[in-house]
């Protein structure tokens, strides 16, 4: 069986920025891995490089259970396994959240599509969202919970969580994590983008990857988490020049 | 046929009552005298008229009917009274609910010569314009409902409105009354084939009588040659609620000037819109809402799209007298520009004299939003399914505010098919 997600010398560039300068992740199916790093150290590039966002000039290789979706518009990527969960889900006006599944089912070949919307809208109590605008009106935490639930009804193999903590209070922030811990499955891999180590209280990461300016510069197990929250970026890095230290929690959003 | 003349006046009407026969002849002054409006006036800007009013006829009699379309007779599986005017005049009228007077306004006149006067006399004035003036002149029948004081009924009344014979000019009136505390839902339907190259002015009278709702649906789906120039104007009383949706889909040229009185306290008005316009269609949609009494409500909201070479145009004033205090008044209008041929033209205009309103307004214009393509499409649905869904979501918004759920979904049908075809053809 192929690995979930293998990332091979991934290296993006926006405009003359080089922002991406080589990057290697693999995460196996079943495992849940974290990937952080400071401001501007390039988590969410990456994420959106994997996804094919067109606004950057990417190189380098993704296998999404071995097949390679570099090169791939975006819709084929999300088709060929791998999902992305928005930092920021935007609203889609007049688009109910059954008008979208509708055609996520359509575009697949998935007899199982429907099986699952039923199963996930009962068990993450979505039924209340479903003739909704998609992400209208929503609170960060609802937004969250919505994009899990497309995360499990879409068959996913490989999911990148961007920043799905961020602009939550503490609350909504447990709440995703125990969605991720209960969404962790044999048929998937996950990548969670953080900014904060609080997010990793909640929940048993199988590795964290650091990632700081473009590169991955350390990975290994829970206990960086720790070391993080003790004393942030500069310290777990040190040979890694000024480098910020993580901000206070935001305001919520 | 009978050219539009001092003849064809006196006679379109059959036998009018003195006091019509009085309104067609002034009227008549005022079309002879009126030049063909110009783009240099505000209210006419953007649009230029490439025919005069003297090109079309008068038929002599109705051409052939077409039968009311699937979609549409599976919407009003029940209507409290249906009729159809072809070339501007009755050819079938099936009333279902006796409680109200419902037919053919020529026939209707017959019975009771004086009982729509004083509803005619709030319509628009015949020197609004000369195709308001000719309208007056050369009117030859129209639809009529009635709503008794105190009834209401609410399976809708269908008004069926076609032009088949290319040619010929049309001049529908269409009076619709709900008496004090009534209530009615009435659907208006233009078509004409693609090859029917007529012109169609209709006219539109509400009185929504005090502490009344009058529900008031238009669906304009006139065939690629047909021009049609509309006036609506409608009076709402004391608490009287007027809902009015639109929906534009066809035509060469087709506008729709309205003005709502919000004259009596306490009354309101929901107006909205969803048009759509393709090739060289020009959409055009002057609106006004005039707030009269003391705490009046308003509320307009229009999405248009255009693609290809169309235009469209919408102006919309809201103007407050000095006495309308504690208005609320608020009016969007969002443009979706689909092709670079493609042009909106959103004019948005407040007039305010009282100290004690609420009034707002928006406009914008833009292409489909790429951050949302960008989520659909990762969500698995290819380009071309993501702009389909973002489109029928751009007008959903409006459409799930008309006052007849199941007509908007014949509309969303339409329009979700003239999306597709575009898109099917390589123009968008």
């Amino acid at each position: 069986m192929a690995t979930a997600l293998q990332v091979s010398g991934v290296r993006a560039s926006y405009g003359d920025l080089e922002i991406l300068k080589g990057v290697d992740i693999e995460v196996p199916f079943g495992e849940v891995h974290v990937l952080m790093g400071p401001n501007g150290s390039g988590k969410s590039t990456l994420c959106h490089v994997l996804m094919g966002k067109d606004e950057y000039e990417a190189t380098g290789s993704a296998l999404v259970d071995g097949t390679e979706v570099m090169g791939l518009p975006v819709d084929e990527r999300a088709r060929t396994g791998l999902f992305e969960a928005f930092q920021y889900p935007v609203e889609v006006p007049g688009v109910s959240l059954d008008d979208l599944l509708r055609e996520m089912d359509e575009v697949r070949d998935d007899p199982e599509f429907q099986d699952r919307v039923e199963a996930m809208t009962e068990t993450l109590d979505m039924s209340r969202f479903r003739d909704r605008a998609v992400n209208g009106g929503l609170s960060g935490g609802e937004k969250k919970r919505s994009e899990m639930f497309q995360m499990a009804v879409a068959g996913a193999k490989v999911a990148i969580l961007d920043e799905i903590d961020s602009g939550l209070d503490i609350d909504a922030v447990r709440d995703v994590a125990h969605l991720v811990e209960e969404l962790r499955s044999d048929d998937l891999g996950v990548l969670l983008i953080t900014h904060y180590s609080r997010i990793l209280r909640y929940m048993n990461p199988d590795k964290i990857h650091v990632m700081v300016d473009g590169e991955v510069v350390r990975t290994g197990g829970p206990e960086i988490a720790a070391e993080l929250e003790a004393s942030g970026y500069v310290d777990l890095v040190a040979n890694e020049a000024s480098i910020p230290t993580p901000e206070v929690t935001p305001f919520d959003i | 046929m009978k050219t539009l003349d001092a003849q064809a006046s006196a006679t379109a009407g059959g036998a009018d009552p003195g006091w019509l026969a009085a309104r067609r002849k002034t009227a008549l002054d005022y079309y002879d005298k009126l030049d063909m409006p110009s783009d240099r006036e505000e209210v006419w800007r953007y649009v230029d008229f490439d025919f005069a009013l003297d090109d079309f006829n008068l038929v002599d009699a109705p051409g052939e009917a077409h039968e009311v379309d699937t979609g549409i007779a599976a919407a009003l599986p029940e209507t409290a009274g249906s009729m159809r005017l072809v070339d501007g005049l009755t050819t079938e009228v099936h009333n279902a609910d006796a409680r109200a007077t419902f037919g053919s306004l020529r026939a209707l006149l017959a019975e009771h010569a004086d009982l729509f006067e004083p509803y005619v006399a709030r319509g628009t004035p015949s020197d609004l314009n000369k195709f308001a003036a000719a309208h007056t002149a050369f009117s030859g029948d129209g639809a009529v409902l009635v709503v008794p004081a105190g009834i209401a009924i609410e399976e809708p009344f269908f008004i069926d409105v076609q032009a088949t014979t290319s040619g010929t000019a049309s001049f529908p009136l269409i009076t619709l009354v709900a008496e004090q505390s009534s209530q009615a839902s009435v659907v208006i339907r233009y078509r004409s084939d693609d090859d029917v190259n007529a012109l169609v002015v209709p006219n539109l009278e509400l009185c929504v009588g005090d502490n009344s709702h009058l529900k008031v649906t238009v669906v304009q789906h006139w065939g690629g040659a047909t021009t049609s120039v509309s006036h609506l104007r409608a009076v709402v009383g004391r608490d009287g609620t007027l809902h009015l949706g639109e929906a534009g889909l066809g035509g060469a040229l087709s506008r729709l000037q309205l003005q709502i009185d919000l004259e009596g306290d306490g009354s309101s008005a929901n107006v909205v819109g969803a048009y759509f316009g393709d090739e060289t269609q020009t959409l055009d949609y002057r609106y006004t809402m005039h707030h009269q009494g003391l705490n009046t409500d308003s509320d307009m909201f229009l999405k248009g799209a255009v693609q290809d070479d169309a235009l469209s145009i919408f102006t919309g004033m809201i103007r407050i007298d000095e006495e309308a205090q504690k208005t609320n008044a608020f009016q969007t209008n969002r443009n979706l520009i689909l092709s670079d041929g493609a042009s909106a033209q959103s004019v948005p205009n407040l007039e305010i004299l009282a100290n004690d309103v609420r009034c707002g307004h928006g406009s914008t214009m833009g292409p489909l939003d790429d951050e949302q393509r960008y989520y659909l499409m990762s969500r698995g649905l290819d380009e071309p399914r993501s702009n389909r869904l973002l489109v029928h979501g751009f007008f959903n918004e409006a459409l799930a505010r008309f006052p007849e759920p199941a007509i908007a979904g014949v509309v969303t049908s339409w329009i979700d098919a003239k999306y597709r075809a575009a898109q099917e053809a390589g123009r968008v």
